[in-house]
């Protein structure tokens, strides 16, 4: 098994949670990617054991706080994508680059529902297509991120 | 043989996948969390302090968030033109000399007007507190409209202070923490401002529309008295916002014949997304010895005290004399259609008279 050090995995996340905090605005804020999430699914497909559900909860309690809106919406998306995530996990290995690229716009999409379904709950109007545009750029950065090294599938050939 | 066989099919999976619980049990342990995490939020009001302590522990990361675009513009600033900023000041100068002069006739109208309303036995208007404060980022949520800005509870600023910018209001602050606070703009859905229309004093309520930037002003008959380009200015009866602020602007008007109701939409004439510094303005405490005899008035009229949002603030007093409606009887089915004429003597200027109005507003109370 690779070693991952749980120093990184907070690292990233909370360089990943900086993002979100970057003043956003305008067209980029409908666009801006998940980066939270992103690094959650990166590191529980690679480090299931040291990243799982109860870690995404918990940086999902954060991204509420900075998001301002009820307390536990963006935990609760986060709780159901990350466990639809462990549960496939294992098959990930075989799967060839695209197949994990559609795999990962299904986690972030599932994420989004999530949170749909909540706000319309709390009294939101449903918004246009246009609110899935996140997950498409997640998906982008994603592949960014693939073709600049970072694997989830073939740990052995990594440090 | 056979008991290995049997021993295989014991476990579920090998030794080397074990994770502990299983992402079931974790799914619902952590769903159940969240789901009562939302509820306390949502329905009961626990979590206001602890959201605040918590936003002292983001600070520091907000901060290091908004330092790249901070030093893009304090580098660009400083590599500003001499030409420009010559142009800049110039123009700055100008304009504080315009303002310096109609500062020193409005100085001289407030003291007529005290007097004014000492001689009716009228109640003071309310005193306004103001303080300027930056936009450090729009809120994260595509789904509402809010800004945050870098004045909060530390700085006096309270729940409930309507914020304004140059041309007009743009929103109220809706939550304090310690160091920032959350304004919700008049064109997020769930905000509400009670407005007048400037040609004629007609009252009504805007709403914000959510989608685009714009308001509605619902329930209101399709033969209203609202024309395209009417300007729409604060009542100052719900002693949240102060009186006489520009909202926004009429652009369009729709009457169907199918709705007793007309659609109206207008435009916020405050950039609501535009400007960098607003003005928070809050009304004065109410144990300010001005404001004691508001308070005493209100205690008799369960109505007004309904619509304030914030529950410290009084506002029956906020009403002037002169708006007093010439057609005293509340119209009760159609809210908020009294035509007000400003410049008629007022018929009656007693305080029993001047709250009336909020009657006709009650259906539209803030939720």
């Amino acid at each position: 098994m690779h070693k991952t050090k749980l120093q990184t995995i907070y690292l990233s996340l909370l360089v990943a949670f900086i993002c979100v905090l970057l003043p956003w605005s305008g067209t980029a804020l409908k666009v801006r990617p998940d980066f939270v999430l992103l690094v959650i699914i990166f590191w529980i497909l690679r480090a299931p054991n040291k990243c799982n559900i109860g870690t995404a909860w918990f940086i999902g309690l954060w991204v509420d706080l900075a998001t301002g809106g009820v307390f536990g919406q963006y935990a609760l998306a986060y709780t159901v994508t990350t466990f639809v995530a462990v549960v496939y996990q294992r098959r990930l290995v075989l799967f060839s680059n695209t197949q994990q690229l559609v795999y990962v716009l299904l986690l972030l999409i599932i994420s989004q529902l999530t949170l749909l379904t909540v706000k319309i709950f709390s009294g939101n109007d449903v918004l246009g297509w246009s609110y899935f545009l996140p997950s498409i750029t997640g998906v982008i950065l994603w592949q960014a991120a693939v073709a600049l090294g970072l694997n989830t599938s073939r740990p052995s050939r990594s440090k | 043989m056979a008991g290995y066989h049997q021993n295989l099919d014991q476990q579920q999976a090998p030794a080397f996948f074990a994770r502990g619980p299983s992402p079931l049990a974790r799914l619902a342990f952590f769903s159940a969390l969240s789901l009562a995490l939302m509820a306390t939020d949502s329905r009961l009001q626990y979590l206001g302090s602890v959201r605040e302590h918590l936003m002292v522990v983001l600070q520091p990361l907000q901060l290091i968030a908004n330092a790249p675009s901070v030093l893009y513009e304090s580098t660009s600033e400083y590599f500003s033109t001499h030409h420009r900023l010559l142009n800049e000041n110039q123009f700055l100068r100008k304009q504080a000399l315009i303002q310096a002069i109609s500062l020193q006739k409005m100085k001289a109208l407030t003291l007529e007007n005290t007097n004014l309303r000492e001689l009716l036995a009228a109640n003071q208007s309310l005193e306004e507190f103001s303080q300027l404060g930056e936009i450090l980022h729009v809120g994260r949520d595509p789904f509402t409209k809010k800004i945050i800005v870098n004045r909060g509870s530390n700085q006096q600023v309270v729940d409930g202070a309507a914020v304004v910018d140059a041309k007009g209001v743009i929103g109220q602050v809706t939550r304090t923490y310690p160091a920032s606070s959350e304004v919700t703009l008049i064109t997020d859905k769930s905000l509400t401002i009670p407005i007048q229309i400037e040609r004629n004093g007609l009252r009504a309520i805007a709403f914000g529309h959510g989608r685009d930037n714009t308001l509605d002003l619902p329930f209101l008959p399709a033969n209203v008295d609202i024309k395209r380009g009417d300007k729409l200015i604060t009542s100052g009866i719900d002693g949240v916002y102060p009186k006489g602020l520009a909202v926004a602007t009429v652009t369009d008007i729709q009457t169907s014949a199918d709705s007793p109701f007309a659609r109206i939409v207008c435009v916020p004439s405050g950039g609501i997304e535009n400007h960098k510094q607003v003005l928070i303005v809050s009304i004065s405490q109410p144990d300010s010895p001005a404001n004691t005899s508001a308070v005493n008035h209100q205690t008799g009229n369960a109505d007004t005290a309904a619509q304030t949002t914030a529950p410290t603030k009084p506002n029956a007093a906020q009403l002037p004399v002169s708006k007093v409606p010439v057609n005293k009887t509340p119209v009760a089915s159609a809210p908020a259609t009294q035509d007000i004429n400003q410049n008629k003597k007022p018929a009656n200027p007693t305080p029993a008279v001047v709250t009336e109005p909020s009657t006709a507003n009650k259906p539209h109370a803030q939720d």
